[in-house]
């Protein structure tokens, strides 16, 4: 229990369209994360699913009931707010058993629920503080203890991590995770940090501009990005977009003055396609001191000049330019150092996961 | 069907103040105008005479001494009011710690009717008992102070009781306001060697302006609608010398048997208090807004 | 602490000064009308009016109280203090629960034409109230309410509303809209939410608008004066009619004592509550 599926969702606000035609499908017991820069559509998407906002057209189906027209309380959805939502007057106890209190839920069973709940979250020594009396992170696990105590078909969760701070969030994308892993509910989570969405969704849908620009697995989406936004959103550094000229169906890149030929993974389209320059996505992970084991037809040697190296600890990036464009390139420590007291560095170039884009639309040309 | 219900509750809800609102103030306005129109005396009478009533009472000798003494009475309240307010304001704001108890003193007026403000002021000004015994028996023996029965100073003597009821709450709106003003401001005034005179001219003062305004138009408001005071301190007069548009509607609406001038005298009434109120909220929205 | 130079201390001290005579002025009328209450009418004639009474004689009070003449009828101020009591708090409550119930809906429940709505009630709050003095008068009639109690009541409760609507709805915009949405997740319904989330935090904006009303309806005089028939008088009403009765000699005292008694319960209210008070004024006043 729990599969969503939305058809043809269209939200607009006055004359403001925010949801432009939605349609997704969430399979029962998903972790699906809604990503996207601000005002993507994702939280407006998040309440119509609630029923929280009404929708301007289509369709929400929970377990294959049309909802759209039912009111939040009868979905049987709960939701973990970003700011946490709990009621001030009220104990943590009773904030968790509100929502059971409110469905008539006989007294025994709400003490057990919340009993049971809180033992889960390690709450139980909170129950009688309120809210005004809990640090950031025990608001979070209250916010989520009250979402849980529903026992609910459906999870909602709105940028519930964005105001902790760093190390206690990843702590609780832990947590939550586990959390996953032990009930199975479906889970739709919103989030604008695209390093959560990588590592807790079966599936992720990239929005913009009241869209969804993609829907895939984060293996997919990283690897496969339908196009220029997706490909740029996801990925930390991000990937390289460099407009090149196309040679019969290879790619020239100019470095420090020289011109070089790059191959590609479905150079035939290049061929094909008549277009005097193309836009390379390619991660700068693929960009790397020379490692002699990794041989092909798609390795490339390539020079870079150096303008600034950032050393992140496991790794360091390189910056430079190619094509006149920026390009960073990611190093070992030591290759790093070396690159920077030389001023320059041969790259090892990996084009086989490298992707094209049209130069004007950013469309996948290699799909 | 209970769930459309639930979704229409909250008009529901607003739906008898709505509908109060509409009635019992818009439309009544709208009923007081109409009936200004008419040759109404003791009961309303739907004959329309124009602007009759209205050319009435600007002839009307009475009408012209309360919109005198109303211009009259609103500048000097005004302009008294806010010195004494900011004078105030101004020496608690920098120079007592726990001012919570002279505050207490200076607004309390504030707490009382305006019946009791006209009673207990009555008597304080009585000819013969009141100020002018007091220093009399000081010593000043030609001492008078008979501006209640005296037909040309009446109308002070309401300012001076009105002044002492309201100018607190203007301290209490200047002192919230002088509180406000960023310390930084003050700051960089004395590193730039301004006196605290020249600060406040300068610096303070202009940062103040909002609350100047908006204790112009609230006391303004009190002017125009002062009924209860001018009753019990002088009850109009002597005669009617210090009559107020608001005295002038209710003796003629009510004791006279004049509805029709009565109503077009609250018409002028509510026309006043629009031309302040309207221009000041809009000028609030659009700076809001901006 | 800086320490202050000399002049500064000149200066200090010298504002200081001014500050406590002013405070002695606005203190004097007050003080006048007390020891004014405890003298007896040849020391007043004879007296001045700063004097302190000679013994605290109590007779001018208990004839205010109880047989002091108000136009037609001499039984004191005690049966108006009363019809003001019957007056206030029926007015207080009811104009006080339906402020709260608007600015709840006004505040989380918009809807088309709230806006307006609220703009519409927040301009009514500066109209004079003689434009609507004879209109309400005919209505009061019609309704079979003139010259009663509940008449009044209604006429408070009318025009408190929209001061009363605007404190809680001013107050509840600062609630965050996301409780509201999480209250509905839990199944709770508009008056569920009202009364389980609101309603616990509404303590301050209710203090300041009991306050505020009951000051407002207990001084008030307009209404009082143009809706009530004999017997049905509120205390400020009577008040007026006993000062200006002349029968007999003119009573100074009793007077005063009358003017003590009118003003009592809102001087009372003041120095209990004075800064909810006071919050009340600025909050509703600057706000617009």
């Amino acid at each position: 229990m729990g599969s969503i599926q939305i058809q043809q969702l269209t939200k607009s606000f006055g004359d403001t369209q925010v949801l432009k035609g939605i349609d997704l499908d969430i399979k029962d017991g998903e972790f699906l994360i809604l990503v996207g820069p601000s005002g993507c559509g994702k939280s407006t998407l998040m309440n119509s699913i609630a029923g929280l906002e009404d929708v301007s057209s289509g369709d929400i189906l929970i377990d294959g009931v049309n909802v759209t027209d039912l009111s939040p309380k009868e979905r049987d959805i709960a939701m973990v707010f970003q700011s946490y939502a709990l009621y001030p007057t009220m104990s943590v106890s009773r904030n968790i058993s509100f929502g059971l209190e409110m469905r008539k839920v006989p007294k025994a069973e709400i003490e057990k629920t919340v009993a049971d709940v809180s033992q889960l979250l390690q709450i139980e020594h909170l129950l009688d503080r309120k809210p005004s009396a809990l640090s950031g992170g025990q608001r979070q696990r209250v916010a989520m203890g009250r979402a849980l105590a529903r026992n609910p078909r459906v999870f909602l969760f709105d940028e519930p991590l964005s105001n902790l701070d760093a190390k206690l969030r990843v702590e609780m994308r832990t947590e939550i995770k586990k959390l996953h892993k032990r009930l199975s509910t479906t889970i739709v989570y919103v989030t604008h940090d695209q390093v959560e969405a990588m590592t807790l969704a079966d599936r992720i849908a990239v929005m913009k501009d009241g869209q969804v620009q993609q829907f895939g697995t984060p293996y997919e989406i990283y690897n496969n990005p339908a196009n220029r936004f997706v490909a740029d959103f996801m990925g930390s550094p991000p990937m390289n977009f460099i407009e090149c000229v196309v040679l019969d169906d290879k790619l020239v890149i100019e470095s420090q003055g020289e011109k070089f030929e790059l191959q590609v993974a479905h150079g035939e389209i290049l061929r094909h396609a008549g277009l005097e320059t193309v836009i390379l996505g390619i991660r700068p992970e693929m960009m790397t001191e020379p490692k002699p084991h990794v041989m092909g037809a798609l390795v490339h040697s390539l020079p870079m000049q150096i303008d600034v190296i950032e050393p992140m600890g496991p790794d360091t990036i390189a910056f430079g330019q190619w094509n006149g464009v920026e390009v960073q390139a990611r190093l070992s420590p030591e290759a790093g150092v070396d690159a920077q007291t030389k001023g320059s560095i041969s790259l090892q170039v990996d084009t086989s996961k490298a992707v094209l884009f049209d130069a004007f639309s950013g469309a996948r040309l290699d799909a | 069907m209970f769930d459309y219900l639930e979704k229409q509750l909250p008009k529901l809800i607003m739906a008898p103040t709505a509908i109060a609102m509409l009635v019992c103030m818009y439309g009544f306005i709208g009923w007081t105008a109409v009936l200004s129109f008419t040759k109404s005396r003791m009961l309303p009478q739907w004959d329309f005479v124009g602007w009759q009533q209205y050319e009435r009472l600007f002839a009307n000798p009475r009408w012209h001494v309360a919109l005198d003494n109303l211009l009259v009475f609103t500048l000097l309240f005004i302009i008294i009011a806010l010195l004494l307010g900011l004078m105030l304001a101004i020496l608690l704001d920098r120079n007592i710690r726990n001012d919570g108890a002279l505050r207490t003193i200076y607004l309390y007026p504030m707490a009382v009717s305006f019946i009791v403000t006209g009673t207990a002021w009555k008597w304080i000004l009585n000819p013969g008992l009141g100020i002018e015994k007091m220093v009399r028996d000081l010593g000043f023996t030609d001492f008078e102070f008979r501006w209640l029965v005296d037909p040309d100073m009446a109308i002070y003597t309401i300012v001076i009781a009105a002044v002492w009821q309201s100018s607190g709450f203007v301290m209490a709106m200047f002192l919230a306001g002088l509180r406000g003003v960023d310390d930084s401001l003050i700051k960089a005034a004395q590193i730039d060697g301004a006196s605290t005179f020249r600060t406040y001219w300068h610096v303070i003062l202009p940062v103040m302006r909002p609350v100047f305004f908006g204790a112009v138009v609230i006391l303004s408001h009190i002017a125009i609608k002062s009924f209860d005071l001018v009753q019990s301190l002088t009850g109009g007069g002597p005669g009617y010398s210090s009559d107020l548009p608001a005295t002038f509607m209710y003796t003629h609406a009510f004791s006279r048997a004049q509805m029709g001038l009565g109503a077009a005298s609250a018409m002028v009434m509510l026309a006043g208090v629009m031309a302040i109120i309207v221009p000041y909220l809009y000028s609030e929205l659009r700076g809001n807004k901006s | 602490m800086k320490s202050l130079s000399t002049s500064q201390r000149h200066y200090k001290a010298l504002f200081i000064t001014i500050l406590v005579l002013f405070a002695l002025v606005y203190l004097a009328p007050l003080y006048v009308m007390l020891t004014t209450s405890f003298k007896g009418i040849e020391e007043i004639r004879s007296g001045n009016i700063l004097a302190l009474p000679e013994t605290l004689n109590v007779s001018a009070w208990t004839k205010a109280w109880s047989s002091a003449c108000t136009g037609g009828d001499c039984y004191g101020l005690a049966p108006y203090f009363w019809n003001s009591i019957r007056i206030v708090l029926p007015a207080v409550f009811i104009s006080t629960v339906i402020g709260a119930l608007n600015g709840y809906v006004l505040s989380q429940w918009r809807f088309k034409g709230s806006n307006f709505l609220f703009g519409a009630l927040l301009f009514g709050c500066f109209i004079p109230f003689q434009v609507i003095l004879l209109p309400m008068a005919m209505l009061l009639a019609w309704l079979g309410l003139a010259n009663t109690v509940p008449g009044l009541v209604l006429v408070h409760v009318i025009y408190g509303v929209a001061f009363t609507t605007l404190f809680f709805r001013n107050y509840y915009v600062g609630i965050p809209t996301e409780l509201v949405r999480a209250a509905r997740l839990d199944g709770a319904g508009f008056f569920a939410i009202f009364r389980h989330v609101f309603l616990p935090l509404s303590t301050p904006i209710i203090v300041v608008s009991v306050i505020w009303q009951f000051t407002q309806i207990w001084n008030d005089f307009l209404f009082g004066v143009v809706y009530s028939g004999p017997g049905t008088q509120p205390i400020t009403v009577a008040l007026n009619n006993l000062v200006n009765t002349t029968m007999g000699g003119k009573e100074y005292n009793v007077d005063m004592a009358a003017a003590v008694i009118a003003a009592l319960p809102t001087l009372v209210v003041y120095l209990v509550a004075g800064k909810y008070f006071v919050r009340g004024l600025t909050a509703g006043a600057v706000k617009g």
